[in-house]
């Protein structure tokens, strides 16, 4: 009888520090114009946001539910508190943190990070960014990157004028619902031809269980500026249902550039159901990179929508859905000018039972003459238990164009792994080696630390023959 | 009028995507349907029996229920056609829809039984009038058959086409088919083939799309049997205002192993005011398969069309040229009478 080689669930030791649920204040668990009025109240909020939270409650009761990709049945709101403000202020000094959660992050590596390779460093647990910093020289610049509630208060013009327009409420129910109770996450404003030259990342770590965590990310890169930033996010795993409705709106201006960044590591009873948007002006570009692993159902589709002349894109992904995982996962893109150029680069494995689905919109309007469109996605089945689909739309609007999409799908080749072999390699580091090679195109565009991150993560248990 | 949902794809994505379904208005579907006496059916082959009998349709997917229950319910042409032995003669279908045969709704089956080796040609065409066709050709192949289908849409621009292919294709068998799409104002054709052991499935499809005409075409391939096959290819060319989704899915059922799924498509835009959309799915539920599809879309290459026009072609001749070279795959597999009547059209179609 043949024998399978395994390969390893992701360990999640680290991420799996649980501490004690211990808050502040904690909002009662469900979705009333009470409770909207509430986290509002306690976070002392100007009245146009008050009313713009309502709004998109009154939305949210309105939309339905995804008739399509995994089911959200588990997902019951009235068992999830929506807002967790943890003990102690936000500080720019680590020793000021509370124990507990300094704890985490230290174990998380932030603040080694921050010393090491990064210009600013943002840390939110649960409902409320407890840490925000970035080097001096950033400031002399006249950059900002703070949390959303302080650039609502120091920066409130900027934020009105920018806040959920990327993302209007009315886009799906779940952005509805972060409208309506979003908390934390961060602001950058990155001033016009400046270019910060090592990434700012922001962490997200949710502790309280039969919670929400609905950060809100908005950054703009100024005229002929440049960012990298890089955002982490992570839970310890809970016998019930935990939330994550994050919104990630950018503003990429004229010849700006911004690198986007994330490693999703959700604890396995995570729904991740994230909206990511980028709205890019002429010669600008934004790159997405990104990689995730956790979480019991993902739900993430970065959109890109090319407004200015010779703007470009760049989506770099993988997924790995392992057991009891459904992914969801992929990219939009509209070309919505002359010029623009996109290029989608997807990875999936999937294993023991995982589901990992590629589901993809590339859009090219009428007046995208002369753009292109490049799309590419493999995925990697290692057993017959798991599933893998491909689910892209690709809709042309005009002549002037030159898009392909190309996608495969299969198991590690018996041919390749014989090759390795014959080269001296043992079966089961050929095996590695493969897997790794696969990931390679993606984890070569992380910063150094977030590749080894990543290839720890794909840990290769071995054992037997190839199936 | 009611508003017609049809051909919905095996599986649903963003619903503000608008590929799970067509939406069609102002397609009345004819409810009094009268005798259908133009068909011409030609075969040489003893051992093939074409009957006049009628049988339900009762299939997993189809381009829509209420032409499916049209089909059950009132069909005025029902061909059951059973295949036996090796048959070198074409069996031929000319079906002509005229002002006397305005509304054809026909139902085809076939029964291709073990070992057998035919040709089948089902040809749709109609004079000026409007017309309305809704039609289904449902195949079993049996175990170690050999089966070519040709099917050709020629129905005039004024006209609706719903067509369903339904297929069983046992272990061992080979279904070909060879489908040219060029006819209709709407044009909406639903593909499904059901693939058992060592079995293989093979689809040329070639299309045209100009005025305003709507094409939706929806290919699911089901690979259940090891070491099964499906090889889906689809070219065609968008004029005008036309608009075009294709939606093809592979699906590799769990225990297929050894499978081998391939889907390519390839739209020429010939106007900046088509409207080409795309889905080709690859649904996987077994590991050890081979799985690829391929999308591409652009105008016509300018350096071909430059070499062509060198030499002393016009920019039509030359464009024509370059489209039937892209068709040629399944053009060079007719007959010489169907291979002129198809070249006539594509010439005509690209004036």
């Amino acid at each position: 009888m043949r024998r399978k080689t395994y390969l390893d669930e992701i360990n999640t030791n680290i991420y799996d520090i649980k501490n004690k649920d211990n808050y502040e204040y904690k909002a009662k668990k469900g979705l009333s114009k009470e409770i909207i009025e509430e986290i509002s109240k306690q976070k002392n909020e100007v009245q146009w946001m008050r009313d713009f939270r309502l709004k998109a409650l009154e939305m949210y009761n309105k939309l339905e539910l995804p008739t399509w990709g995994p089911s959200l049945d588990e997902l019951d709101m009235s068992e999830i508190a929506t807002y967790v403000r943890p003990k102690g202020n936000m500080t720019n000094n680590w020793d000021d943190v509370p124990e507990d959660i300094k704890s985490t992050f230290d174990a998380l590596g932030i603040p080694e990070a921050e010393k090491r390779s990064l210009a600013g460093v943002g840390a939110q647990y649960d409902s409320e960014v407890v840490y925000h910093s970035m080097k001096d020289e950033l400031i002399k610049q006249g950059v900002i990157y703070t949390d959303m509630e302080t650039a609502l208060r120091d920066y409130e013009d900027i934020v009105k004028e920018h806040f959920m327009k990327c993302v209007p409420i009315s886009d799906h129910k779940f952005v509805a619902l972060h409208g309506a109770v979003w908390s934390g996450g961060s602001f950058v404003y990155v001033p016009k031809g400046v270019d910060v030259k090592i990434p700012l990342q922001s962490y997200f770590r949710l502790n309280s269980p039969e919670s929400g965590q609905f950060e809100h990310t908005l950054i703009i890169v100024d005229e002929g500026a440049r960012l990298h930033f890089i955002e982490g996010c992570s839970a310890p795993k809970y016998n019930k249902i935990n939330l994550h409705a994050g919104c990630v709106e950018l503003f990429v201006k004229k010849n700006a550039y911004l690198r986007y960044s994330t490693i999703e590591n959700w604890s396995k009873n995570m729904l991740n159901l994230n909206t990511k948007k980028a709205i890019v002006e002429e010669n600008g570009q934004i790159d997405w990179v990104t990689g995730s692993f956790g979480s019991k159902i993902s739900m993430l589709y970065p959109m890109s929508i090319l407004n200015g002349k010779g703007a470009k894109t760049e989506f770099t992904g993988i997924s790995f859905a392992g057991k009891g995982q459904n992914l969801d996962t992929g990219f939009k893109v509209v070309h919505n000018a002359p010029n623009t150029s996109s290029v989608v680069n997807s990875k999936s494995i999937s294993k023991n039972g995982g589901i990992a689905t590629y589901r993809s919109l590339v859009q090219i309007m009428p007046r995208a003459k002369n753009s292109k469109c490049s799309v590419s996605c493999e995925s990697l089945m290692l057993d017959s238990l798991s599933k893998s689909d491909t689910i892209p739309v690709n809709d042309i609007r005009t002549e002037e164009v030159e898009f392909s999409h190309e996608a495969k799908i299969g198991k590690i080749s018996d041919k390749t792994i014989f090759y390795l072999m014959s080269r001296g390699l043992s079966e089961e580091e050929a095996k590695s080696m493969i897997v790794r090679g696969f990931a390679y195109p993606i984890s070569k565009e992380l910063p150094v630390e977030y590749a080894v991150e990543m290839n720890n993560l794909i840990n290769l248990e071995l054992e037997g023959s190839i199936g | 009028m009611n508003m017609l949902k049809l051909n919905e794809t095996p599986l649903r994505t963003a619903r503000n995507f608008k590929i799970n379904n067509i939406k069609l208005e102002n397609v009345e579907i004819p409810k009094k349907i009268e005798k259908f006496d133009n068909v011409n059916i030609i075969n040489d082959n003893n051992n093939v029996s074409i009957k006049n009998i009628k049988n339900d349709v009762n299939i997993k997917y189809g381009v829509g229920e209420i032409l499916i229950n049209q089909i059950n319910e009132k069909s005025n042409v029902n061909l059951e056609i059973n295949i036996m032995g090796k048959n070198n003669e074409n069996i031929i279908l000319n079906f002509e829809l005229d002002s006397k045969n305005k509304n054809l709704i026909d139902n085809i089956n076939i029964v291709a039984k073990e070992n057998s080796i035919s040709n089948v040609i089902i040809k749709y065409t109609s004079k000026d009038d409007e017309v309305f066709h809704n039609g289904i050709c449902n195949v079993i192949a049996e175990k170690n058959s050999k089966i070519n289908i040709t099917i050709v849409n020629l129905i005039n621009d004024v006209s609706n086409n719903f067509y369903t292919i339904n297929n069983i294709i046992k272990e061992d068998a080979s279904v070909n088919y060879r489908i040219i799409d060029f006819g209709g104002k709407n044009s909406i054709s639903n593909y499904y083939s059901n693939i058992s052991d060592r079995a293989s499935n093979n689809v040329d499809t070639i299309y045209i799309g100009d005025k305003e005409k709507v094409l939706d075409i929806n290919y699911i391939a089901e690979l259940y049997g090891k070491a099964s096959k499906i090889n889906m290819n689809v070219e065609g060319a968008l004029n005008d205002y036309a608009k075009k989704n294709f939606k093809g899915t592979i699906d590799f059922k769990s225990g297929c192993a050894k499978s081998i799924g391939s889907e390519t498509e390839y739209c020429i835009l010939l106007s900046d005011n088509v409207r080409a959309k795309s889905l080709p799915m690859l649904l996987c539920g077994e590991e050890d398969v081979e799985g690829e599809h391929s999308a591409a879309a652009g105008k016509v290459d300018a350096k071909q069309l430059f070499y062509i026009m060198s030499r002393g072609f016009s920019y039509n001749d030359a464009l024509k040229l370059i489209i039937r070279a892209r068709f040629n795959k399944v053009i060079k597999k007719l007959d010489e009478d169907l291979k002129n009547i198809i070249i006539e059209e594509i010439d005509r179609r690209l004036k």
